[in-house]
């Protein structure tokens, strides 16, 4: 049953639009979206084998969590000194999911498996814009599948750590400025990817009222071995760019560190606050390499840059009833891409986002979350002459709503 | 039942509604004529202005020339209908040009004639299909400000492309500018005119043509910018650009300076002028990349690959070219005029030297720079005097000389691969004349401060790869 969901999601349902910072999607339960993505510093259930391993001992039955997001997204742009060159990013529906599942094998030792997708990015341009020699279409993937092991030391202390093995692909598509009389050169980069990391954390309720904790999701190269490089273009200049050309790329996932704090002031409310750091300046360069020279080179490159960045989260929960929980969130995320460097790819700026949740128990075994984030990037205009990006103004919103069904044992 | 599907019908539209409304924005500053009046626009100039392009005049050129770009950003801000002399679609290829029909083993483009569809309604002399409708797009291609009050221009012995425009063969290009302006009502105009003052020589390498004469310029320049702005029309005039940047002259010369490098042959015997009298070429001085000053010309890269060897193929071209009638008895002729011995080594031998035609040497350079600068400074100073915009073409090719990225699109004055010159190396590309348009839409903007808005560019083709 579960490998059949497994397959229907993986093949179905892939990762999202970067509505995060850069190409980051914290989108990793829809009960933690609700209130604004916090987690790390509480028990947030089956999540917290994303969220915090640490505190993934101190949940009550063993438990499945199956949920997903759908993002709908729209990026406006301007040309620069304009009114009338204007462009839309209609991006298609991004779907992140997960699957958690933890077994508690006893009172101190709980095991789990992790299925989410904390990266990608699908953005769409289309082939007429001004910018279509940089970019028409890019989306990138990454499936994390973690397993999982937590260990409560005392009902105050719990340490866990997660092996993280990442598949994911690439697919970039972008016009050549070589005319012919049927139009424009296209070249197409198509590969798949994968690479490994850890998640790891440490949780700390040193009282009823309190909890603190700390988490560690190392960074992941994204290696593309062996892609495929495909180029439409004239006749006449065929010859420099072969057919059965093929591409190695590697593309960082960003190490992230966060640190939590949950408050209960009473049983019915908690409230989380989370800082997050996220070492996006592992992103240099984005550079392909070919496996015979294309266009008289055998790689191409583009300077990234990005710089670290901090995210700030607070949320809440407030249980009307057994049954019936509300949650209320609010994050800040600063933009890891700095002046000069802003791309099609990821027209990033710095985010706020809005969410509200709701949680409801059908029965003693099953309950359902559902979230609503609204992100607001600022409004940014960038020459983007360091990155060879597309100068102008950009501005993106997205609206994503999500469901997750939640199984006790 | 029925209520709930209204309901959540309606409820379903309503959150249409606020997701579409919540589409994100971005305020542009709205487009404004700022002080001009761009009702009525005229463009008057020569080929840059009619849209000439890969060597001739056609169609595609003409839709995409900088005058309809700039009518068509006018016409955000109160810009009126924008008519040019148009070949017709049936004589879309008007009067033939260039295309690129493939590379040489070497990478040298091949070019062909494009010879159907013409609007040619007389070979010879060379006539084209009549246009005598008003029109806005004055441009005629070849003319130069020292051809404007000559009579007979307009007449079958006169410039084919102005014959094709005006009905009265003794009209001069002034007075048809002063007909059409009046026609036209005009309140805004550009002229950019000039260029061939010193382009026909230099094209010619000195060899034919001459540059025109300061004075004549001045007081024609002047005749012509009183006509444009005698009704307190404001306008835009731009500046000749330096003409040893464009890739007909900087396109051949670093191909024969690594051959000659490699036979380590220390320079080249050439003609200058129009008369028997050698110059001598350095092999180091010749220009590339890393240095020297002498320039080739693009029609020069047929007879490169015979430098060092013997015969007279350029003579003998040159012969039929201009006396189809009797080939062997011009050949005759230039062997003595200019003391050629076919039997010595082409281009690098006293005896057969390197035409004067296909060369661009020093001597000849700062008569244009001098030329160039001295128009440039009429130019500057006659729209001073009537407080016109100035587009100065001249500072603009010279800064672009490196090459510059827009769109994720390089560009530089390189033949082929530059993107903004066409395949006679002179005119530039759709693309070419699009960037040109924006430079002016910038210029026009800080003068009358206007906000029209820039076209993109990226929608103009470059070169055509088969």
């Amino acid at each position: 049953m579960k490998s059949k969901l497994l397959a229907l999601l993986g093949g179905t349902l892939l990762s999202g639009v970067a509505m995060a910072g850069g190409y980051q999607v914290n989108l990793a339960s829809q009960r933690q979206i609700g209130m604004g993505h916090t987690g790390t510093g509480i028990v947030t259930g089956t999540s917290s084998i994303f969220f915090n391993p640490g505190a993934l001992s101190h949940i009550r039955e063993s438990g499945v969590s199956v949920g997903a997001s759908g993002i709908l997204s729209k990026i406006a742009y301007l040309a620069p000194e304009q009114n009338s060159i204007t462009a839309e990013a209609d991006n298609p529906v991004g779907t992140p999911f997960h699957v958690y599942g933890a077994y508690k094998v006893d009172s101190l030792l709980t095991v789990g498996l992790g299925v989410y997708t904390p990266f990608g990015s699908t953005v769409n341009w289309g082939n007429e814009w001004n910018g279509r020699f940089s970019l028409s279409e890019l989306s990138l993937q990454a499936i994390f599948i973690q397993p999982t092991v937590s260990y409560q030391f005392s009902e105050k202390f719990g340490i866990g750590v997660g092996f993280v093995y990442a598949v994911g692909g690439v697919n970039l598509q972008r016009s050549i400025p070589l005319q012919g009389e049927e139009g424009e050169g296209r070249a197409e980069l198509d590969g798949s990817a994968s690479g490994m990391g850890i998640n790891a954390g440490v949780y700390f309720k040193p009282s009823d009222k309190l909890s603190l904790g700390l988490s560690y999701r190392s960074k992941v190269d994204m290696k593309v071995e062996d892609g495929e490089a495909t180029f439409t273009v004239p006749a006449s200049v065929g010859s420099r760019f072969p057919a059965g050309t093929e591409f190695n790329a590697s593309l960082p996932l960003p190490a992230t560190l966060t640190f939590g704090v949950g408050f209960m002031p009473t049983e019915a409310l908690t409230i989380a606050v989370d800082i997050s750091h996220v070492g996006w300046s592992a992103y240099e360069r984005l550079r392909f390499e070919y496996s015979q020279s294309v266009n008289g080179s055998s790689f191409t490159e583009n300077a990234r840059n990005y710089e670290e960045a901090f995210i700030f989260r607070i949320g809440g929960e407030y249980k009307v009833s057994d049954a019936l929980a509300l949650r209320a969130g609010a994050y800040y995320d600063q933009s890891p891409v700095q002046t000069g460097y802003l791309t099609p790819e990821t027209p990033d700026a710095d985010a706020r986002g809005l969410s509200a949740g709701i949680g409801y128990s059908l029965s003693e075994n099953i309950s359902i979350d559902a979230s609503f984030l609204y992100i607001n990037k600022k409004e940014r205009t960038d020459a983007s002459n360091l990155s060879s990006g597309i100068a102008g103004t950009y501005k993106s919103i997205a609206y994503i709503p999500g469901l997750a069904v939640n199984f006790k044992f | 039942m029925k209520n709930f599907f209204y309901r959540s019908g309606a409820l379903a539209l309503f959150a249409g509604v606020l997701l579409t409304s919540c589409d994100p924005e971005i305020d542009a500053p709205a487009a404004s004529a700022g002080n001009a009046t761009f009702t009525s626009y005229i463009a008057v100039g020569n080929s840059l202005t009619a849209g000439y392009g890969d060597g001739g005049l056609y169609r595609e050129g003409q839709l995409n020339s900088f005058p309809a770009i700039l009518a068509q950003q006018f016409s955000t801000v109160g810009g009126g209908e924008f008519t040019q002399p148009l070949f017709s679609e049936e004589q879309r290829n008007g009067s033939g040009y260039l295309r690129l029909t493939g590379f040489t083993a070497q990478g040298s483009p091949i070019t062909a004639n494009e010879t159907s569809a013409l609007g040619i309604r007389s070979a010879s002399p060379r006539l084209y299909t009549k246009y005598t409708d008003n029109t806005r797009n004055l441009g005629v291609p070849g003319i130069r400000v020292a051809d404007i009050k000559t009579v007979g221009y307009g007449s079958t012995q006169g410039n084919p492309f102005f014959e094709r425009l005006t009905n009265n063969p003794l009209q001069t290009y002034l007075q048809y500018v002063e007909t059409q302006a009046q026609a036209a009502n005009h309140t805004f105009f550009s002229n950019w005119l000039g260029n061939n003052d010193v382009l026909g020589y230099a094209t010619a390498g000195g060899f034919s043509g001459t540059l025109t004469d300061v004075d004549l310029f001045t007081e024609n320049y002047s005749d012509l910018i009183d006509v444009l702005t005698a009704d307190n029309a404001e306008g835009i005039v731009a500046t000749i650009p330096d003409v040893t940047g464009i890739p007909f002259f900087t396109t051949v010369g670093p191909g024969i300076k690594a051959t000659l490098t490699a036979a380590k042959a220390q320079g080249m015997v050439a003609l200058t002028g129009n008369g028997p009298s050698r110059t001598l070429v350095a092999t180091t001085g010749i220009r590339d990349a890393a240095g020297g000053t002498a320039l080739f010309t693009l029609t020069g890269a047929a007879y490169a690959p015979l430098i060092g060897r013997p015969g007279g193929k350029y003579w003998r071209d040159l012969a039929r070219q201009t006396s189809p009638a009797n080939p062997a008895a011009a050949m005759e002729q230039f062997i003595t005029t200019y003391q050629i011995d076919t039997t010595q080594a082409f281009g690098v031998s006293v005896g057969n030297p390197w035409p004067s035609a296909l060369l661009l040497d020093d001597a000849e350079q700062a008569a244009v720079q001098t030329a160039t600068t001295n128009f440039n400074n009429v130019i500057k100073a006659e729209a001073s005097a009537h407080n016109l915009a100035v587009w100065d073409a001249n500072a603009y090719f010279r800064n672009i000389q490196t090459g510059f990225t827009r769109n994720g699109v390089a560009y530089s004055p390189a033949f082929i691969t530059g993107n903004l010159f066409s395949l006679d190396g002179i005119h530039p590309t759709p693309r070419g004349y699009a960037i040109i348009a924006n430079e002016m839409i910038a210029v026009i903007n800080a003068k009358y401060n206007a906000n029209i808005p820039p076209v993109d560019e990226t929608q103009y083709r470059a070169v055509i790869f088969p």
